[in-house]
């Protein structure tokens, strides 16, 4: 079938193709790859039936094709590996700032209340959030052992990213490709 | 001329008409979309389709194999899950349920459009 096209015809064809594959950027390489061999099988047979201006004509927008696409691959609005980071990076600045806080507000406490503290001073933390904390100071100056953020902290802020970069959607695309290439071995 | 369908319609009953389709034969993108046009959807853009046959398969409605062709790359065939034969077993009752009440209050002959209200003076 293809063997009737004329290079004219497939570079027309190819162009389509790949203009299709450049409105796929979001989607997995391997799906991208899958989508345009399928797209490059099926206008070759159009065009062998109806020739490739037609074919063409018939396919529509590409643009709006692959956006039909896009959201037939993630079943709604894509996910967003942006959007994750928008939300962790500034959370876990935010609970890094607040342990550092709370070091400065210990140890200013201790200091108020002596100026040459010398000893061993114990914080309660926080559940859930920081660990316990033990400052040592001698003569004023602290070092401390503690007092870091808890792992709850760490999945709270995880889930949260997957859940406004909707991550969960980048995996059944894997799983799917994966039974895709499994068939065709 | 062969007749225009609304598109909004077409969408709404795409997906049945595709599990029916590939209910009778598995099939590849283009022939399905031939398949359409035989029945006089010729209306329907090839790029509609292939994203629809892509939703069914990520909905594990249909499920896809490759096939070499001796014309030239190998083809994605299509053909319903089990999840596809429910699915179109629901649809296709919906549907002709939702006709059986729709057709005969469409095809009632309705009164002619009424005369013009003349202007007050």
């Amino acid at each position: 079938m293809s063997g009737t096209l004329i290079w004219t015809d497939r570079l027309r064809i190819e162009r389509a193709v790949w203009t299709f594959n450049s409105y796929l950027q979001t989607l997995p390489m391997r799906s991208q790859t899958a989508k345009r061999r399928e797209l490059r099988v099926n206008l070759r047979a159009a065009s062998a039936d109806v020739g490739t201006k037609e074919a063409l004509r018939r396919l529509g927008n590409v643009r709006t094709m692959a956006a039909d696409y896009i959201i037939a691959e993630y079943g709604g609005p894509r996910p967003s590996w942006w959007a994750a980071i928008y939300v962790a990076l500034p959370a876990f600045v935010l609970m890094f700032w607040l342990s550092n806080a709370r070091i400065d507000a210990f140890k200013g406490g201790v200091i108020a209340a002596n100026p040459h503290a010398t000893g061993l001073f114990h914080w309660h933390g926080v559940a859930y959030v920081f660990t316990e904390a033990t400052f040592t100071f001698v003569n004023g100056k602290a070092t401390e052992v503690g007092g870091t953020l808890l792992p709850l902290v760490y999945v709270c802020i995880f889930g949260l990213a997957i859940l406004v970069g909707r991550l969960w959607r980048v995996l059944p695309t894997s799983r799917r490709q994966f039974a895709i290439d499994s068939d065709s071995e | 001329m062969p007749p225009t369908h609304d598109p909004q319609l077409l969408k709404g009953v795409l997906s049945l008409l595709l599990l029916r389709l590939l209910a009778d034969r598995e099939s590849y993108g283009y022939e399905v979309v031939q398949s359409l046009h035989q029945l006089g959807l010729s209306d329907i853009s090839d790029g509609t389709v292939y994203p629809a046959l892509a939703r069914l398969e990520r909905e594990s409605r249909v499920s896809a194999r490759l096939v070499s062709s001796s014309s030239g790359p190998a083809r994605k065939y299509y053909r319903p899950t089990k999840a596809g034969y429910a699915a179109l077993t629901d649809g296709v009752s919906a549907w002709l349920s939702l006709a059986d009440v729709v057709t005969p209050v469409l095809s009632r002959p309705y009164p002619p459009q009424p005369v013009q209200p003349t202007k007050e003076v």
